[in-house]
This record gives structure tokens, sequence and C-alpha cells, in this order.
């Protein structure tokens, strides 16, 4: 009999999550390239001549937030029937997502090259090159637009572990606390007549920065849905 | 005969209620056992445990002597789905074979294709669109395309009519001659399907009351039809499972083996043994067992 190994398991979870290459391309190809198309479209209309931007294409991101979601809930029990461990389905998902950003990310990037050279679509109007994303160069743009991508995947998919495993209630507790503990900085900040200080560090920290607070997050986030799924049931 | 899994004093508790009550049993290798209860008798929290799908409260599961839970090898040697089995959303019936097989190692296409005309899948309509019997069909031909060592078939009939439950049954038998491997057929269809399992495996309110040779659990009762009179003299003293009489021709059902004499006294009375119901022997013997509790819960 043949004997797979966990890694080519955790392969083969990529797969089939790409079985389906709607979910992970088609469709988030599509809301990139309909909300670009719009953009343009809503551009020619506008008679002013300075530079235009455009927030549209954090439409993907946030695609990616309903497919974490969706990763969890439909594709965990169904690969609990294909006899995959929960640690190679884990693995297998956040690696499919990974990719998928990454391919949107190099998107974004090669979008962004594209709208400097050819002058913002001839309309000076920026769907991908947002200045402030752009600020240190393309590289930090991509790695933003990448951890961006991930974080609301992870986002989506921690959200749906934390419900699978202890229910509606516990996942609102959840998100209450965490609600709590922004209320509780903001207290803090407010006291301390920090606010000024802060509003400096955010606006100066540029994408690299922000990345990497980001990724600090995506660790604490897939740390902890890694635990909660553990013990899931489908 | 090699035991493919083994429970031992395994316990399922959930907040309010024992789904499973420390019940300990083996499980023969290359046979084909029926898991018979009646619904909420535990069967579907027993085969998910078993696949580390659930998890146990107490008690000890080894399949192929190890433990299944996050392990690769003793999983990749099992198949269930359930009756209740989710799908990715916009998955076809082509995307949920395609991935079975990617991760069974004894997968058969050629089988897979078979059943796929046998039952008339359609394979590009998305699953959540499917009918119940169509539903339940992917998930028969995900188990015996898998050709899993170990394969649990929870209510695999659902919405299944006759006659593509005489095909499943069919399809199982004749695959299961030529790739002999372990069933676990959770049914309460229990008629239908004692033909196909040659174990008994009874679970009633999370305990098992019975774990037998199908034939054995047979030849605990037998049917006596003949002259009714003559009938009545030979069960007199015996305990009547089930009686049915038509004119001066009696049937009736008794419980216990027939002895040697037994089957002299019945030929001299010119009295017939028929066989005997499965589903009346389980159904009476899990109301006998919960006569014996009650009794039991009563003397306390």
């Amino acid at each position: 009999m043949s004997t797979m190994s966990s890694l080519d398991r955790t392969v083969r979870v990529v797969r089939m999550q790409l079985i389906n290459r709607q979910t992970y391309i088609w469709v988030p190809l599509l809301i990139l390239g309909g909300s670009l198309a719009l953009t343009i479209v809503i551009w020619t209309m506008i008679p002013y001549d300075g530079p235009k931007y455009g927030g549209a294409s954090q439409a993907p991101l946030w695609y990616f937030f309903a497919v974490g979601i969706q990763a969890l809930t439909l594709s965990f029990p169904f690969s609990q029937a294909m006899s995959v461990t929960r640690r190679e389905f884990y693995l297998g998902t956040l690696l499919t997502a990974l990719a998928t950003s990454f391919i949107l990310a190099a998107i974004f990037v090669f979008g962004g090259l594209l709208e400097t050279a050819t002058g913002g679509w001839g309309l000076n109007g920026y769907y991908f090159k947002l200045d402030w994303i752009w600020q240190q160069g393309p590289a930090a743009a991509g790695l933003f637009y990448l951890v961006a991508a991930m974080l609301f995947f992870v986002i989506g998919f921690t959200a749906a572990t934390v419900y699978k495993r202890f229910g509606t209630l516990w996942l609102t507790i959840v998100l209450l606390a965490v609600a709590v503990l922004m209320v509780a900085a903001a207290w803090t900040i407010t006291m301390t007549q920090s606010w000024p200080a802060v509003w400096t560090a955010v606006t100066t920290a540029g994408p690299l920065s922000a990345a990497l607070w980001g990724l600090a997050v995506l660790v604490v986030l897939g740390v902890a849905s890694f635990l909660v799924i553990r013990r899931a049931t489908p | 005969m090699t035991a493919v899994i083994e429970v031992r004093g395994l316990t399922k508790r959930y907040r309010d209620a024992v789904a499973v009550d420390d019940v300990s049993f083996s499980i023969e290798r290359d046979t084909i056992y029926g898991l018979l209860g009646r619904n909420g008798a535990g069967k579907t929290t027993v085969m998910s445990i078993l696949t580390a799908q659930n998890f146990a409260t107490s008690g000890d599961v080894r399949v192929f002597g190890e433990h299944p839970y996050e392990n690769a090898r003793v999983l990749s040697r099992m198949c269930f789905v359930r009756e209740s089995q989710k799908y990715p959303d916009d998955a076809t019936a082509t995307h949920a074979l395609g991935a079975a097989r990617l991760f069974f190692p004894n997968w058969s296409q050629e089988l897979a294709d078979r059943l796929v005309d046998d039952f008339q899948l359609p394979m590009r309509r998305r699953i959540k669109k499917l009918s119940r019997g169509q539903l339940s069909a992917v998930g028969v031909i995900i188990g015996l395309a898998s050709r899993a060592e170990v394969t649990f078939f929870d209510e695999p009939y659902l919405g299944l009519d006759a006659v593509a439950r005489q095909l499943f049954y069919d399809r199982l038998l004749q695959d299961y001659t030529e790739h002999p491997r372990t069933v676990i057929l959770s049914s309460h269809l229990i008629d239908e399907v004692s033909n196909l399992i040659e174990r008994v495996l009874v679970i009633d309110r999370g305990r098992i009351i019975m774990n037998e040779d199908t034939d054995s659990v047979r030849d605990r009762a037998a049917t006596i039809v003949g002259d009714s009179a003559a009938v009545d003299a030979f069960v007199a003293g015996r305990e009547v499972l089930h009686r049915e009489s038509l004119g001066r021709v009696a049937s009736v059902t008794i419980l216990g083996a027939l002895t040697h004499e037994d089957r002299e006294r019945l030929a001299a009375a010119d009295l017939d043994v028929a066989p005997v119901s499965l589903q009346q022997l389980i159904v009476r013997t899990t109301q006998s067992a919960d006569g014996a509790a009650s009794e039991k819960g009563a003397s306390r």
C-alpha cells in the first residue's frame, strides 16, 4: 500500500482547495477586474485633472475575509471526510491563502508599475498605486498587500474556528473582548495624553512597518486558530 | 482473526447527556458489520470518535493498533462520509470525487466512474442543488471507491429509493468480494441489510448490547410454522417473540436455539422451521434490555 508523507498530504490539501478554482482564483480576479474597470469608468466622468485615487482595491481583501470563513465552515468538515488531519488541513489551507495572496500582491505591484508607466491609465487615476502604500517602493507595497490579504483571510478563518468549536456565544464574547481591549487602549492613550505622539507614530510609520505589525498579528492569530482547530469537530 | 479496531471503556458525555456509555468492543478485519440501533442510540458518535472526527470523554480507541487522532498513517486507511456531510460551497460531484481521489491511496477511479453511471449522478451540478438521494449517492460513491481498509457508512441510504438502495448493497457486496475490507454500516433498515452483514453490533442508549455473528444471532431464535395446536404444544414453556396465525396455521417465533431433540420433535409433529427476521429479534432484544434496565432501576 502506498503511504503519503504528511508534507505530500498537506500539498494535496492545497490541491483540494484549488480543485474548484472559482473560489480562490476566478472570483477574486473578477472582483479585482470588475472594481478596476468600474473605477476607470468613473474617473473618465470626473472633470478633474489632478491625481485621482480609488479605494476599490480593498474589495478583493474583503472577499478574502469571506473565503477565510468559508474555508473553515465548509472545507474543514469536507477535509475530515477525506481523512485529512487537522494539522494538514490547517497548513494546507493557509498555504493556499498564502499562494493566492501572493498572486494578488503580484498583480497589485504590477498594476502599480503599469499605472506609473501610463500616467494613471492616461487619466491620472490610481487604483493600485496609492501614495502611502508605495512611499517605500514596490517591494514594500507588495509586502504590505500580501500581509493585508493574509490578515483578512486569517481574521475570517480564526473567527470561524472559534465559532465552529465554541459556538456563537463564545465568538461574540471573544469579539467583545477584542473591542474592550481596544477601548481600554484608547482610554489609556487619552489618560496619558499621548494622542499626538500616537498620531505621529502612525503617520510616520511606512507600509513596511505596518506590514511587520500586520505580520505579528498574523502570527498571533495563526497560532490561536491552530490551537482552536486542534480540538474542533466538523 | 485480527482486530483492526479496539475500543476500551469508551465514554462520550455531552453537557446534558451521555451519548456513549463505557463501551468496549473490537472490530475484526475483512468483515461487514451492521451497526444497528435506534435514532440517537450513539451510532454516529461512535463512528465519529473512531475516525477522530470527534473526541472521547474517556476511554481508549485503537485503530490498526494506534491512536487515530491527528494520525495520518491511520486516518488515510479509513473512510467516513457522514449522512449529513458538508461539502465546500459551489463544489460539484466532480470536485468532491476529485478530492477523494487525492487522499485515498486505494481509490479506484474505474469503480467511481461505474457508480456514477449506476446512480446517474449529475456530475456538473452543484452539490447543494442535488436531491437528498443524489447527495447520499455522492457519499456512497466516495465510500465504495475509496476502498479504504476500514469504511464507515452512516445510514447511507437516506433519500435513495428501493432500487438505488439495492444497487448500493449489490455493489458493496460485489466489490467487497473482490477487495475484502472492513465495512461498518449503520442502519435501522435491519431486515434490508441483514443478508449483507456478517456481524451484528447493536447499540442501545450508548451501550453495545450485542456483538455477534449474524448467523449465530439468527440461531438464537426460530420461527415454527404449522398446525396451530401442534405449534402451541411445541412452544409451551418457551419465550415467544412473535405470533401470527391464519386459520388453523400458526407461525410463532421463539427465543432459544433449537436442540437436536427439538428438531426431532418438530419433524414428528410435522412442523416447519422458518428463518427469523433479524429486525424482530433485535427489536425484541433491545426492548428486553430496556426492560431489564428499568427493572434494575426500580429495584434500587
